[in-house]
């Protein structure tokens, strides 16, 4: 589960979610469920045959390098989703209900991707402002069956 | 001011390589094959390498062993690949990998006391590899295409690609490198992996580490290992010498260093025997003293042509051997004509040698194997192949070489098709 400084602030280009706090409490997401649910019949992606993920700003250096990590089908589907959705806005319609994204499709394919290379650029600045003195003294006490003791020889 | 009485003459620096003739013993912890020399290496630094049998000898996929290679040290159960770098940087070490035709080594140099740390860095790229579709494409494959490119660029490689090819076809002919035309994809490399990091296929070579407390460790380390410990899983075929001729032509885009170049080679489906290495001194062409030609025929042949070259090589495998030349010029019409006496010179190898010319040869050959140890990469190449074959080190002695039985080795190899590998304008150099 992530901080909750990232839960409340937003963890890169993914924004604010105590989603991982609710899941946890599984009484409180049977209750939430309905409201979310709710929400996303309502908020119109799925009646144009968008997934969430393709909602996602894709205009920030990882989700660009997140986008390089789909697969081929995966990409080439996220393009036809996105031309279809233009064209619905375009005429200002919805698609047939036989199109509507279903819940089951509705899969989060790009976040655990985002989260991926956001973990990575938090790694690599971790690794940058390191101290060392930990493993000095950590050589200092170490003593394993390579090392002689003090004073044999 | 020293005597000169006092300085030691032939015979007894003789006497004392024959003495240095060791043989180490390996021990086997867990399945497997260790060996630790304690007293070679500096001083103040050990180092660790384990040797696959994984070479491009048993890929299934055409350049897999090479995407592998550079698959050494990614992302494993311990951590990401950076996490490995940057701990590696803090402990003061160095780790690297290299591939030959028949091995995958993956080395690391380390300061005095930190071997439990490296072992264990070694120990995950081998059982807890994650072998990410990201890391191919990000880190992985620039590598594997720029080493691709540099080999290309340099005619001698290529050359001698080119000539194991014709040789020995499958297997040993396969090229150590990945092409462009024949992709890779991180599901091959996982499956050749599955195949190659099984107990049997591995051996660890320590150097200032007592084989002892290297075994006691690396059973401990290893004990969880991967797979079956019996079955090696990558397909092994007998070897066979085809001989051939290509002729490649030198891109006009090719660096000012490229120079044409021409391999005569001859192959043997056994392992190399003494007479071959002392045939390979025999024929020369390296000097001894800077600013004079060798006093060997190709030295004396390539002199004739300012900045050619005209070397003999001996590349020993654990079931078949190549022996040839490595003739360059800087021009193609010079290599033609360097190359015709070099071809007549190999024609006459072995059978016109005089006495102290074999003498001078073995000296040569006894010299060139003590020394082969000294270095990293030369204990490596050399103790690598001897742990999977039987387990025992040992140097031999040149004692039973002769005059006769170099002309001998050289007779049964010439009968062989020959192997030439031209590389330069093809119109005008020559053909076998």
């Amino acid at each position: 589960m992530p901080s909750l400084t990232k839960m409340i602030f937003g963890n890169g280009p993914l924004g604010p979610s105590l989603a991982p706090w609710i899941r946890q409490r599984p009484g409180l997401q049977k209750y939430w469920a309905r409201w979310s649910n709710f929400y996303k019949n309502a908020a119109g992606y799925r009646q144009k045959g968008y997934l969430y993920d393709d909602l996602i700003v894709e205009e920030t250096p990882q989700v660009q390098k997140a986008l390089q990590r789909l697969s081929p089908q995966q990409r080439y589907d996220r393009v036809f989703r996105m031309r279809r959705g233009i064209l619905q806005s375009m005429g200002h319609k919805k698609l047939p209900k036989e199109q509507w994204t279903t819940p089951e499709q509705d899969v989060r394919y790009l976040t655990p991707l985002i989260e991926q290379v956001v973990a990575e650029e938090a790694e690599r600045a971790e690794w940058d402002y390191m101290t060392v003195e930990k493993i000095q003294q950590k050589r200092a006490e170490k003593r394993n069956i390579f090392s002689k003791r003090e004073g044999t020889h | 001011m020293y005597s000169l009485a006092k300085l030691p003459r032939g015979q007894s620096a003789l006497k004392t390589a024959l003495r240095r003739l060791v043989s180490s013993k390996a021990s086997s912890a867990g399945g497997v094959s260790v060996i630790g020399f304690e007293n070679k290496g500096p001083a103040a630094t050990s180092s660790l390498t384990v040797a696959i049998k994984a070479g491009s000898r048993f890929e299934s996929t055409p350049g897999v062993a090479h995407v592998l290679k550079n698959f050494a040290f990614k992302a494993t159960a311990n951590g990401s690949s950076l996490k490995t770098v940057r701990e590696t940087e803090l402990y003061g070490g160095v780790l690297s990998s290299a591939l030959s035709r028949e091995h995958i080594f993956l080395t690391a140099e380390f300061l005095r006391g930190d071997e439990e740390h490296f072992l264990s860095v070694l120990t995950s790229v081998l059982s807890s590899s994650q072998f990410y579709g990201h890391e191919l494409k990000e880190l992985v494959l620039p590598v594997v295409q720029s080493e691709a490119i540099a080999a290309q660029s340099s005619p001698i490689t290529l050359a001698l690609d080119a000539a194991h090819k014709l040789a020995f076809r499958k297997g040993l002919g396969n090229s150590l490198y990945a092409s462009p035309h024949y992709p890779v994809t991180i599901d091959d490399v996982k499956s050749y992996a599955q195949g190659a990091f099984s107990k049997s296929n591995v051996a660890v070579i320590g150097s200032g580490i007592s084989t002892e407390s290297l075994s006691q460790v690396v059973s401990s380390a290893f004990g969880s290992g991967s797979s079956q410990p019996g079955s090696s899983g990558l397909n092994t075929s007998k070897t066979s010498y085809y001989g051939g001729e290509a002729r490649i032509p030198l891109d006009i885009h090719a660096p000012p260093t490229a120079l044409p170049t021409l391999v005569i080679a001859y192959g043997t489906s056994s392992p190399a025997t003494l007479e071959l290495k002392v045939l390979k001194q025999l024929l020369g062409g390296e000097s001894s003293l800077k600013w004079t030609p060798g006093t060997s025929p190709l030295a004396q042949a390539a002199d004739k042509v300012p900045g050619g070259s005209a070397k003999a090589f001996l590349l020993p495998y654990s079931d078949a051997a190549l022996f040839g030349v490595v003739v360059s010029a800087p021009t193609s019409p010079q290599l033609a004509g360097l190359a015709k006496e070099v071809a007549q010179i190999i024609k006459s190898a072995g059978s016109a040698a005089k006495d102290e010319e074999i003498k001078r040869a073995v000296a040569k050959a006894t010299f060139a194997d003590a020394t082969a140890s000294e270095t990293l990469e030369g204990l490596v190449a050399n103790v690598g192949p001897a742990l999977f074959a039987g387990g025992e080190v040992k140097s031999e002695s040149f004692s039973g070489v002769s005059a006769s039985s170099v002309s001998k080795a050289a007779s049964e190899l010439l009968k062989a098709k020959p192997t030439v590998v031209a590389v330069g304008n093809v119109n005008v150099l020559p053909y076998a």
